[in-house]
C-alpha cells in the first residue's frame, strides 16, 4: 500500500480525470443553437483480420458545410477505435475524456482497463449527453470498434442515445446518413457473405461503396470529390490508417461505376 | 521544546543515514537516450521497477517500495490531471519534478514527526529528437538534478559516478556510429552496454567505501562474473519510450527476446 499522504501532497486532492457534464441551455436559446448539431455517416465493418472504420469528412451546421476535413474515426488507445456522430463538440470532448481515463486507469492500476470496463465508461458518457440530446443539441452516438485481446478478434459495439450498448456480429453505422444505407448492409451480407469473412480490401470496397450511397442520399454526408474519406483498421497490430493512395484508387473505381 | 542548531544537524543527519541505509541495497537503474527512444534498464527481483508516468514520461526508483509507489502514483495523478485539463504537451519532467515532487519530498524529509521517504528516483522525458531527451534524478530530500544523454541511480554516489563514466564512454562511441546502421542491432548493443553499466554500479556498491578500485570495477571479467551471479536470481527489465512508433502508446516494456540477446552480448563480447 502506497503512502496515501505523500501521493496527495504531490498531486493534491480532487478528481484526476473528470468528464465535464454538458449543460442544457434555456429553451429560448435553443433555436439559435440548433446549428450545433452535425450530420454525418460513419461505418464499421468486420473483416478477416479485425475491424475497418470509414467516415466522411463533412461537418455541417444546419444547411451550412462548416468544415470538409473533419475526422470522425478516432483512436482511443491501441485496441479501441471510436467512430462518432452527432454533436462534434461533445464527441471530441468525450474522445479526449476516454483517452485520458483509459490511460490513467492503465498507468495507475498497472493493468489495462478491460473491454467491458471501457464499454461501460462509454455508456455512461453517452447517457450523460441525453438531456442535451433531447433538447436537440449536444447529443452524440458512437460506434466502438475494439480488438479483443482475450478472444483475439475484432468486435463492434453501438449505442442508442440513452447509453444502451449492443454488440453487432458484423457491422454498424451511425449518423444522419446511416438510416439510408441500413438495407444495403443486409443486401451485401445476403449476396456476398458476411463481412467478417471478407479480406481487408474487399471490406474496404464495400464500406466505401456504402459511404458513397450515403453521400448521395444524405445532404449532411460529404462525398469524396474534393477530400478523400477517412479509413482506419484495428487489428492485433493496433490501429492503422488506410493509405491515401489505396483510398484514392478504390474511390476512383467506385466513382467510375456510374459513368 | 526548543531546538538548538546541534539538535537540528543531528536530526537531519540521522534522517539522512536512515535513507542512505535503505538505498544501499537497491538495484541500480540505468537511463540511456538513443535514436530509437529513451530507455531505462535494471535487474529486478520480485517487484516490477520500471513504469510509465505519462505519454512521454518514464520512471524508476530505488528505496522503500511504499515510497516508490507513492511518488509514482502522485506523478501519474498529477500528469493525468494536467494533461487532461490543459494539454499533454504541457506535461514535462521539469514541471513535475521541480514544482511538485521535490517540494513534497522536502516537506516530508524535514518533518520531525514522520519517517523520511527512502527513495532515489529517475525520470526520463522523451523529446522529438535524442538531443531533446532529458533525465531528472530526484533524491529523498527533494534535491534533484538534470542530465542529458545518460543517467543512473544507485545506492551510493561513487556507484552512480562509475556507472555514468561507463555510460559516457559508450555514448561517445555511439555518437561516432555512421548513420544507416541497423537500429535493432544498435538498440540491442545499447541495452547490453546499459546492463554492463548496471554491473559496474553493483560492483561499486559491494566494495568497501575506502578502497580505491575505480579501474577494477571496469574490468570486463569482473563485470561478467557479477552479471552471471546476479542473473541467476534476478531478471533484466527494461522499458522504452519509443520515438518512432506509430502506436498510440509510446511506452513499452522491452520484449524478452531482445533482452535475452542483449544479455548474451553483455556477457560474451569481451571489452566491447
Amino acid at each position: 500500500m502506497a503512502d496515501a499522504d505523500l501521493r496527495t501532497r504531490i498531486a493534491g486532492a480532487g478528481p484526476i480525470v473528470a468528464m465535464p457534464q454538458p449543460s442544457v441551455p434555456p429553451a429560448d436559446l435553443q433555436r439559435s443553437l440548433n446549428p450545433l448539431v452535425h450530420g454525418t455517416t460513419v461505418i464499421a465493418v468486420k473483416y478477416d483480420g479485425g475491424v475497418l472504420n470509414v467516415g466522411d469528412r463533412r461537418a455541417t451546421a444546419n444547411y451550412s458545410v462548416m468544415y470538409d476535413r473533419a475526422e470522425k474515426v478516432l483512436p482511443i488507445d491501441d485496441y479501441t477505435l471510436l467512430a462518432i456522430s452527432g454533436s462534434y463538440a461533445r464527441a471530441m470532448e468525450v474522445v479526449r475524456y476516454l483517452r485520458h481515463s483509459f490511460r490513467y486507469f492503465e498507468r495507475s492500476q498497472l493493468q489495462p482497463m478491460s473491454l467491458d470496463g471501457k464499454l461501460a465508461e462509454l455508456a455512461k458518457v453517452v447517457a450523460a449527453s441525453l438531456p442535451a440530446a433531447l433538447q436537440g443539441i449536444g447529443g452524440f452516438i458512437p460506434v466502438l470498434s475494439a480488438y479483443d485481446r482475450v478472444s483475439h478478434e475484432g468486435r463492434i459495439f453501438f449505442y442508442d442515445a440513452m447509453g444502451a450498448r449492443f454488440e453487432s456480429t458484423d457491422y454498424a453505422a451511425a449518423g444522419s446518413g446511416s438510416y439510408q444505407i441500413r438495407g444495403v448492409f443486409n443486401y451485401i451480407v445476403k449476396t456476398r457473405g458476411p463481412f467478417h469473412e471478407m479480406s481487408r480490401s474487399e471490406a474496404l470496397r464495400e464500406a466505401l461503396l456504402m459511404l458513397d450511397i450515403a453521400a448521395d442520399l444524405d445532404a449532411a454526408t460529404g462525398g469524396w470529390s474534393k477530400v478523400l474519406p477517412l479509413a482506419k483498421t484495428i487489428s492485433a497490430e493496433g490501429i492503422e490508417d488506410v493509405a491515401e493512395d489505396e483510398l484514392a484508387a478504390v474511390t476512383a473505381e467506385i466513382s467510375a461505376l456510374e459513368r | 521544546m526548543a531546538f538548538t542548531p546541534f539538535d537540528f544537524n543531528e536530526a537531519i543527519a540521522q534522517r539522512r543515514d536512515h535513507a542512505l541505509e535503505g538505498l544501499r541495497h537497491g538495484s541500480p537503474v540505468v537511463g540511456l537516450s538513443l535514436d530509437a527512444g529513451l530507455v531505462l534498464l535494471t535487474v529486478r527481483r520480485t517487484q516490477r521497477k520500471i513504469y510509465e508516468i505519462y505519454d512521454r514520461l518514464i520512471y524508476s526508483a530505488i528505496g522503500n517500495q511504499s515510497d516508490i509507489e507513492a511518488v509514482r502514483l502522485g506523478a501519474v495523478d498529477l500528469a493525468a490531471r494536467e494533461g487532461f485539463e490543459r494539454s499533454p504537451d504541457d506535461v514535462t519532467a521539469q514541471r513535475l519534478v521541480g514544482f511538485s515532487l521535490s517540494p513534497a519530498l522536502k516537506e516530508v524529509f524535514r518533518d520531525q514527526w514522520r519517517a523520511p521517504s527512502v527513495i532515489r528516483a529517475i525520470f526520463g522525458e522523451l523529446g522529438p529528437k535524442p538531443e531533446d531527451d532529458v533525465f531528472f534524478v530526484l533524491n529523498y530530500d527533494g534535491e534533484f538534478s538534470q542530465h542529458a544523454g545518460a543517467a543512473a541511480i544507485a545506492g551510493t554516489h561513487e556507484a552512480e559516478e562509475r556507472m555514468l563514466n561507463h555510460l559516457r564512454k559508450f555514448v561517445d562511441r555511439l555518437g561516432a556510429t555512421p548513420p544507416g546502421v541497423d537500429s535493432d542491432a544498435l538498440l540491442t548493443s545499447a541495452l547490453a552496454e546499459a546492463l554492463r553499466a548496471w554491473a559496474v554500479g553493483l560492483i561499486a556498491l559491494r566494495e568497501q567505501p575506502d578502497r580505491e578500485e575505480d579501474e577494477a570495477a571496469e574490468d570486463p571479467a569482473l563485470v561478467v562474473a557479477a552479471l552471471k551471479e546476479e542473473l541467476a536470481t534476478g531478471r533484466v527489465e527494461a522499458g522504452i519510450l519509443d520515438r518512432a512508433t506509430k502506436r498510440e502508446a509510446k511506452f513499452a516494456m522491452v520484449a524478452p527476446d531482445v533482452l535475452a540477446r542483449a544479455t548474451d552480448l553483455a556477457m560474451n563480447a569481451e571489452g566491447a
